[in-house]
């Protein structure tokens, strides 16, 4: 029998270089968009997630917002934002349907473009990845490790692992192959709805903390009461401490 | 975690400066050189000077050589980065010479001992051709937009820049045609600088008692050289139309022009202007004006930048980094800061410029938000951690 592969969490930096592909009108974004490499078009799709972690309502892809500021057509915007909305979603799904809203707008208004200096550039992305020295052996311990792990990793393993890979660092998987169905789906649910990273840290952290209760509640009533009633008190001491001190910035509204 | 990784951890979270540190362990082994040619003045020496300390923290061995020239050697690079802005003079033979003379001498004298090399900008370019040694990894960083860049002027300097490992500009329209691997990483602002750093109220009432500006808002400010191409003009005319329907004031604040013949004509013809408008301040700045740059944008309402081109434009992110409410135009790289109606508003005209001003002072719950969205984006793309991660990432991926 074979040891049970633990999780080694990574965090990710996305190196972005000119895919050489420039376009100034509908026809060229259309056909850029069905030429570029995947790893562009997924950066397209999803950097603005990438870039505002903690936004309170995430901002539209760069092909809809080029398409809506530059080429002031709000209507195909807003179509390519929906499209571009899902971040996981398989790449040639997401290009065909992509090219296929660019392909129904009136010849007339495809080619109606703006100069140089408004032109949209694609652009591709080269995942740096790190380990963060961070493992899990079973699924309960990616819970408790979870909110140390930075949004980049947040993103990278539930989202660019699922869409792009490398499989193996793909967290739902993982756990699905540990037998942790009910997180995996959890997590999925989640991340395919394109929440901001932040929210999405927070919400699969809530929803796995409530998944495991039945499992810790049978383990706590096993531990010794004078063990668990320490741990209580060095608990509210910790919550005493966290009231008292300064707000950090980045938890600040 | 200590020095000034501690003072961000406060800004950007443990978790992101955990993530750094595991991307300099990539690194582990290796040793940086940076190299440029100030230690003082100029956006390039003070990234150097925290990056340095930085990188160090994060257990990557870097050190900063400065390549030193005389009257001459500045005068060249001078031309040359000009002409590279797109502002072109003839390179001549004896320029060439100066430029190679030096670089030769200097190739001499520094210390290139790491095995990853960073030289900033086209002045130590061509220093690849005599100190390379095999194994060493050299990555040309270009803070310039070559977006007009003169032929001539490219064509003598992109022979070396070709002997380049990879190359990274700021932003992609400043790319020029290049067969080496190229890199974007945005610039990026210090929030502990005098530019930047946080004051109190009482300090920034007393800065713009200092200079003379006791008048009640609110304020509308532009904070750039003056130059035609930051547009002050188009400022005081978007104003004109702001103020013939709000009660307002206009700062029009910046440096540049005693160093700088056109400078100086800008700054006559925006002056006569403000003189026929109401309520139009001109303030010239000293170099070294960061705290008073700090208070005024600070004590702003709306910060405009009504640039008609632009490089990176990192006035925007220091607007946005004091929660300022920002009206700026969407050219080079100000849509990347700015996204429209979220972190600020775009405008792409004089009116459109006046329509968002006029938005923007009637409404406050507007402003706030703007603003809280705007710091958030800074925190997370526009501080040297963000910076000094894109570095780590470019090394890492040629070791």
């Amino acid at each position: 029998m074979t040891e049970p592969v633990p999780f080694h969490f990574s965090t990710v930096a996305h190196l972005e270089l000119p895919a050489g592909w420039v376009a100034t009108d509908l026809d060229g974004l259309s056909e850029g968009i069905a030429e570029v490499p995947a790893d562009s078009l997924f950066n397209h799709v999803t950097r603005i997630g990438a870039r505002h972690p903690r936004a309170r309502d995430l901002p539209a892809n760069d092909f809809a917002r080029w398409v809506g500021t530059a080429l002031q057509d709000p209507e195909t915007a807003e179509r390519l934002a929906f499209a571009g909305a899902q971040p996981i979603r398989p790449i040639e799904d997401l290009r065909a349907a992509l090219v296929a809203i660019l392909g129904s707008v009136p010849k007339r208004r495809r080619s109606e473009s703006v100069p140089e200096s408004a032109a949209f550039h694609f652009v591709r992305a080269r995942s740096i990845v790190a380990g963060l020295a961070l493992e899990a052996g079973e699924p309960e311990r990616i819970v408790d490790l979870w909110e140390g792990v930075d949004l980049a990793a947040v993103f990278y393993h539930l989202v660019e692992a699922r869409v792009i890979g490398p499989k193996a660092d793909d967290l739902c998987l993982w756990l699905r192959a540990r037998g942790a169905q009910s997180m995996a789906e959890g997590a999925e649910a989640l991340s395919s709805a394109g929440l901001p990273l932040a929210r999405l840290r927070r919400e699969i952290a809530v929803r796995w903390r409530r998944a495991l209760i039945p499992r810790r509640v049978v383990r706590r009533a096993e531990v010794p009461e004078e063990v668990r009633r320490s741990e209580e008190r060095a608990a509210a001491a910790k919550l005493a401490g966290r009231l008292r001190g300064a707000p950090r910035e980045r938890d600040r509204p | 975690m200590s020095g000034w990784l501690a003072r961000y951890a406060d800004l950007v979270g443990s978790d992101t400066l955990h993530a750094l540190e595991s991307l300099a362990r990539r690194l582990r082994g290796h040793r940086i050189v940076m190299v440029n040619t100030t230690r003082t003045g100029g956006g390039v020496a003070e990234i150097l000077h925290r990056m340095v300390v930085i990188l160090e923290e994060l257990g990557v061995p870097t050190s900063w050589e400065l390549m030193e020239g005389d009257e001459r050697f500045f005068g060249v690079t001078k031309k040359i980065h000009n002409a590279l802005h797109g502002r072109a003079e003839p390179l001549t033979e004896a320029d060439r010479e100066v430029y190679l003379e030096r670089t030769r001498a200097e190739a001499g004298r520094l210390k290139l001992d790491g095995d990853l090399i960073l030289i900033h900008d086209p002045q130590p370019a061509a220093l690849i051709a005599h100190r390379k040694l095999p194994g060493q990894r050299w990555v040309w960083r270009c803070h310039i937009d070559l977006s007009r860049r003169d032929p001539d002027h490219w064509e003598f300097l992109s022979p070396w820049v070709s002997r380049y490992d990879a190359a990274i500009f700021s932003a992609i329209e400043f790319v020029p045609p290049l067969e080496i691997p190229t890199y974007l990483v945005a610039p990026s602002i210090d929030p502990f600088s005098a530019k930047n750093r946080e004051m109190e109220p009482e300090e920034v009432d007393s800065v713009w008692e200092r200079l003379g500006l006791r008048q009640r808002g609110p304020w509308v400010t532009q904070i750039s050289r003056f130059d035609r191409i930051k547009d002050p003009l188009g400022v005081i005319e978007a104003f004109r139309m702001v103020r013939a329907r709000r009660p307002a004031r206009l700062l029009l604040a910046g440096g540049g022009a005693s160093d700088d013949p056109e400078g100086v004509e800008v700054l006559a013809q925006v002056m006569e202007r403000a003189g026929q408008a109401k309520d139009v301040a001109v303030l010239e700045l000293p170099p070294g004006s960061d705290l008073e740059i700090n208070a005024l944008q600070r004590g702003s309402t709306v910060v405009m930048q009504k640039s008609l081109r632009e490089g990176f434009a990192l006035t925007v992110s220091e607007a946005l980094w004091k929660r300022r409410a920002v009206v700026a135009s969407a050219v080079g790289g100000i849509p990347l800061q700015v996204l429209d109606g979220q972190t600020g508003l775009l405008a792409r005209s004089v009116e459109g410029a006046a329509f968002q001003t006029v938005r923007l002072l009637d409404n406050p719950v507007l402003r706030r938000e703007l603003g809280a969205e705007g710091r958030a984006h800074v925190r997370g793309n526009f501080l040297h951690t963000r910076e000094v991660r894109d570095y780590l990432a470019v090394f890492a991926s040629l070791v």
